[in-house]
């Protein structure tokens, strides 16, 4: 590419020109990867701030803060400080140069590898082989944490599939059978159309903005066999313009301009299409298979309407369900003492409601009395028998319909689980927001051309690296 | 009553009357759709369970009103709280704009030093570069200097607003000389005019600017987002987008209401100030 | 005043010679001249002169804000000027900027006019016309975001119903979501534009019309001779800063659209917003800023051309 070759200069000019750029920048943010410092305050302890969701209940608060005082009590050399964070993709670079974020603090998977490529989180894998668990972490999830050399540079806190979820009310409006949903892409047609025609709502909606509509697009190529990228040792290919995608695309252009069952919101993001599911204006929809829980928290679903299954994957080898989840991970900011306590935290914290009876207990029964739901279904981040092992220590507390979300539970173990595309993910996703809405908004659009657009720009993305 | 462009034998002529009263009348028409219409539905919808809002947005009351819609968006949303942190953003804001403009109005429009030229000119410049320039390189001025968090993140850049100092220089150029000229000679300085002339003779500039300054405290969300990453000193603009991802609508468009009440509260004591009162149009003639 | 010879001067002050001697500089005013600037200097330089600057830097280098910046001399504008996207959000701007000035700056006008003869509850006027200002800027958005629901039942579509039209699509058609955002914008900003015509209008003393009517002027000559000559100054800083504005739109496409549908409300700061903000690994900083100084450079091109311009006009 044109642009990524630099303009050739004298080679004393730039110094000179990098030389002034310090000089007027106060940019001299010199906390790379490998040099953060402690903060210790005058009692010797380490100061480690970490991350608490914002907006948590009183309940919540009060349970994070026992937690807290645990830890210090087991770890007098750590002074824990409570900081709330949300991830938000917009304001993390800066923050992260402002010095404004938490120690310690979670990120999606999808940004997990790009985070560690730039080393804009703290490589901790030293820390981290320590753990007595190190060794059991689920292959296909550990990898989210990984650097391309295979160290492991973020903590797996929790993993998901992607799943079909319904609205089981508005099945029986239509005259489905709630108890069976659809099981193959055809099926999901003829639903979607069926509620379309008979109670008003989308029969079937997609995410489509904020990098969410590649996402799910990513999702359904991957359900019908494709891939959005080949990995060729150093190389990456787009692999966009495929035979899968291009079915993905005619399946949704059927649906929504011949059936007219997509509904009239071709915008949606993450959260706005929970909202209108909770709201009962979407019949089915495809999202993280453990999407319960702020279904029922933040947008007041009711739990008799819910239902999720299995998502339908195509009749070939290829085809699978593209996974996520939640990363732990440290500031590039803190030093030594810093991180071995991050990782104590960590290792406390999230990793204790999976291995530790009574931290699992004490987690489940917070979130239980303070209405969170317990027990909506999670891919294990550790092996099977500890992931079964922690959810019979916690039966006591589970307050979610295990009943309606069999469809899903009884297969999530069986299907095949991918991972998300490597190479700048969050662009090319942002590359097939554009294609899905085009092809949602336009009557007139052309799927070869739409694919053959986007792979191209796809590849250029990622050849620009 | 003062009058304007047209003369009270041309407001007696029956055609002109007619047209100027239908086009008026016409023209309140299009503003009570526009202006209230709304800002009435908004209210009504604040009450309405949601349900009723989706299906029949335009229904009033189809079943009922749900009043508890306002307590828990009062409680929950902690509207009190982000309001009074709107209100000390927006207060704060207008005085640092308010002693810029005035100050370096007077400065540049009536004290008119060698450099005034220059200063104008970098100052108008200012108003060609998209805010968005500044975002990077702002923040991590605001950064440096540890007002991360405070509410000074947010104050002291508002100043730095080339509109309200040019408008203000405009006006302060357009005010009489012989004013000046006649304070210069019973003996004030540059000090006194600026107190006891200029600032009296500028109340309606003043009132322009003020409501500039205060609209502009709601207005910026990209900013006061990035400087203000505690929620506890987040101010309604950057609170409610984030709210809407997880409060259900009937709830969120109650929060929406208070947010819209209170500036219209106000706003309706302010216009009788301002507005009605004639401060525009009154000192301006003084 | 020490130095009456300045202030006696209608036109720009005449330079004085020389100032050698700060005593004299001092005694001249020149100090206290300074201490007024000092609140704009001070303000300015830390918060806008110093920033821009810094994004000038900024727009030749490389840097993720983590590690030290590296200087790569044209390349952040090569790769803007060859991002297909970039030509898209440029006819995007333009197709919010035209709507919006044609809507947003001779309407004030006429209802400014219109209000200022109102003879009765001229503040009901007013305050009706300024009420969408009030509400606020996004909470505005949030709200209309709801009415312009593209489903037979959204709060607009309920209304076209009731005449026989629609549903339309407003936001979700690539087509009609620019249209829909310049309707909300012009919706929001109007109102304010209106009470700045009002303040200039009752600026315009009464004399003037009285000795054009005893030139025998009627009320279109009394408007085309009388009111907008006086209204001149403030017309034509409006107009430029409505330009100027909106070729700045980004709140509305920001939380109405996002871009889309397929890119069609992508308008240039967004894009700019996506350049530096929307990968969460870091943004392209380099490629934003240079987006960003080649709008500024364009806008300020623009400017100096329409002040020349207005200029020649003013002194015909």
């Amino acid at each position: 590419m044109k642009f990524t070759a630099a303009t050739p200069a004298p080679a004393g000019g730039v110094r000179r020109r990098v030389a002034a750029a310090a000089l007027v920048l106060p940019l001299a943010l010199s906390a790379c990867g490998s040099d953060g410092r402690d903060e210790v305050g005058a009692d010797g302890k380490v100061l480690l701030r970490v991350a608490v969701d914002a907006g948590l209940e009183k309940g919540a608060v009060e349970a994070f803060d026992a937690r807290v005082a645990q830890f210090e009590a087991a770890n007098p050399d750590v002074d824990v400080e409570s900081q709330e964070y949300t991830w938000t993709a917009a304001s993390f670079t800066a923050q992260l140069a402002g010095g404004t974020i938490p120690d310690v603090f979670t990120v999606p998977f999808t940004d997990g590898r790009g985070l560690i490529e730039r080393r804009q989180v703290a490589d901790i894998g030293d820390q981290i082989s320590e753990l007595p668990y190190a060794g059991a972490l689920n292959p296909n999830v550990a990898k989210a944490g990984q650097a391309a050399d295979g160290r492991q540079w973020a903590v797996p806190i929790a993993a998901y599939g992607q799943a079909l979820h319904y609205n089981r009310t508005l099945f029986a409006q239509a005259g489905l059978d709630p108890d069976r949903p659809p099981t193959t892409w055809a099926e999901v047609r003829s639903a979607a159309k069926r509620i379309a025609e008979r109670t008003g709502q989308a029969g079937y909606a997609q995410m489509t903005s904020g990098n969410t509509g590649g996402w799910v697009l990513t999702t359904l190529d991957y359900a019908f066999g494709g891939r959005i990228e080949k990995i060729d040792g150093d190389r990456a290919e787009a692999t966009v313009d495929t035979p899968e995608l291009a079915e993905v695309l005619t399946t949704l252009r059927a649906m929504r301009w011949e059936d007219d069952s997509m509904g009239a919101n071709f915008l949606y993001d993450w959260a706005g299409i929970n909202q209108d599911f909770a709201a009962g204006r979407i019949g089915m929809y495809v999202s993280g298979g453990g999407n319960y829980g702020n279904l029922v928290t933040q947008n007041g679903l009711k739990p008799e309407d819910y239902g999720v299954a299995a998502l339908p994957l195509a009749d070939t080898p290829e085809a699978g369900v593209l996974g996520g989840g939640t990363l732990a991970v440290v500031s590039p900011k803190v030093g030594d003492r810093g991180k071995d306590a991050a990782v104590e935290w960590i290792d406390f914290y999230y990793m204790g409601k999976l291995t530790d009876q009574g931290a699992a207990v004490a987690d489940a029964k917070t979130l239980a009395e303070t209405g969170q739901p317990v027990g909506a279904p999670a891919l294990p981040v550790l092996d099977r028998a500890t992931y079964d092992r922690a959810r019979e220590w916690t039966r006591e507390y589970v307050n979610v319909p295990l009943a309606q979300m069999t469809p899903y539970t009884s297969k999530m173990f069986d299907q095949p689980l991918l991972t998300e595309p490597t190479r700048s993910t969050q662009d090319v996703y942002k590359i097939l927001d554009r294609t899905v809405q085009a092809l949602l908004t336009d009557p007139a659009v052309d799927v070869p051309g739409l694919l053959a657009e986007a792979d191209a720009e796809v590849q250029a993305r990622i050849d620009r690296g | 009553m003062s009058r304007g462009l047209i003369s009270p034998s041309e407001w007696a002529t029956p055609t002109t009357r007619r047209v100027l009263r239908g086009a008026q009348a016409l023209l309140l028409g299009g503003l009570l759709l526009a202006g209230l219409g709304p800002v009435l539905w908004l209210a009504k919808a604040a009450v309405t369970p949601t349900q009723d809002t989706l299906r029949t947005p335009l229904s009033v009351f189809p079943n009922g009103l749900d009043l508890a819609n306002l307590a828990t968006a009062w409680t929950r949303v902690e509207i009190d709280e982000h309001f009074s942190n709107t209100v000390a953003l927006a207060a704060g804001s207008w005085l640092v704009q308010l002693v810029v403009a005035t100050t370096a109005g007077y400065a540049l429009a009536v004290l008119r030093p060698r450099y005034g030229g220059l200063v104008t000119g970098v100052v108008l410049g200012t108003l060609f570069v998209p805010s968005i320039v500044l975002l990077v390189p702002l923040y991590l001025t605001v950064v440096d200097t540890g007002m991360i968090n405070t509410f000074w993140a947010v104050w002291l850049p508002s100043g730095a607003g080339a509109f309200n100092v040019v408008l203000v220089q405009r006006f302060f150029a357009g005010l009489p000389r012989e004013v000046f000229e006649a304070a210069r000679v019973d003996g004030a300085g540059p000090f006194r005019i600026f107190w006891s002339v200029v600032l009296p003779l500028s109340r309606p500039i003043i009132g322009v600017v003020s409501v500039f300054a205060v609209v502009a405290g709601w207005k910026d969300f990209l900013w006061p987002l990035l400087v203000l990453p505690d929620p506890a000193v987040q101010p309604l603009s950057v609170r409610l987008p984030a709210l809407q991802r997880y409060v259900e609508l009937d709830v969120f468009l109650a929060a929406l209401a208070i947010s819209t009440v209170i500036p219209v509260a106000l706003f309706l004591v302010f216009q009788r100030l301002f507005l009605r009162g004639g401060a525009l149009e009154g000192a301006v003639k003084g | 005043m020490q130095s009456p010879t300045r202030a006696a001067a209608a036109g720009p002050p005449p330079a004085p010679r020389r100032r050698r001697n700060p005593a004299t500089w001092v005694r001249r005013g020149g100090l206290s001249t300074l201490v007024f600037l000092l609140p704009l200097l001070l303000v300015f330089g830390a918060f806008s002169w110093a920033p821009i600057a810094q994004a000038v830097v900024m727009s030749f280098q490389r840097t993720n804000l983590v590690g030290p910046a590296e200087f790569v001399g044209l390349d952040n504008f090569a790769h803007v000027l060859s991002d297909p996207l970039l030509w898209t959000a440029l006819e995007n701007t333009l197709w919010f900027a035209l709507p919006a000035l044609l809507f947003g700056y001779p309407l004030p006008l006429v209802a400014a006019v219109l209000i200022s003869e109102v003879r009765e509850r001229r503040g009901l006027f007013s305050a009706l016309a300024y009420l969408p200002v009030v509400v606020p800027p996004v909470v505005a958005v949030l709200l209309w975001k709801f009415f312009y629901d593209a489903s037979p039942t959204g709060v607009f579509n309920t209304v076209l119903g009731w005449v026989g039209l629609g549903p339309w699509q407003w936001l979700q058609d690539p087509g009609s979501a620019m249209p829909a955002l310049v309707l909300e914008a012009t919706w929001a900003a109007a109102g304010g534009t209106v009470i700045i015509y009002l303040a200039a209008l009752a600026g315009v003393p009464a004399d003037l019309y009285e000795a054009a009517e005893i030139d025998g002027s009627g009320i279109w000559r009394k408007v085309w001779h009388v009111t907008l000559p006086r209204l001149r100054g403030v017309l034509i800083t409006t107009f430029i800063l409505q330009v100027i504005g909106t070729a700045q739109v980004f709140l509305e496409p920001f939380l109405f659209t996002g871009g889309g549908p397929a890119n069609s409300t992508t308008t240039l700061l967004l894009l700019i917003y996506d350049y530096a903000f929307a990968n969460s690994l870091g943004g392209d900083y380099g490629a934003a800023t240079a987006l960003s100084t080649m709008l500024a450079a364009a806008l300020a091109l623009f400017s100096v051309a329409y002040f020349r311009l207005t200029k020649s006009w003013s002194t015909s």
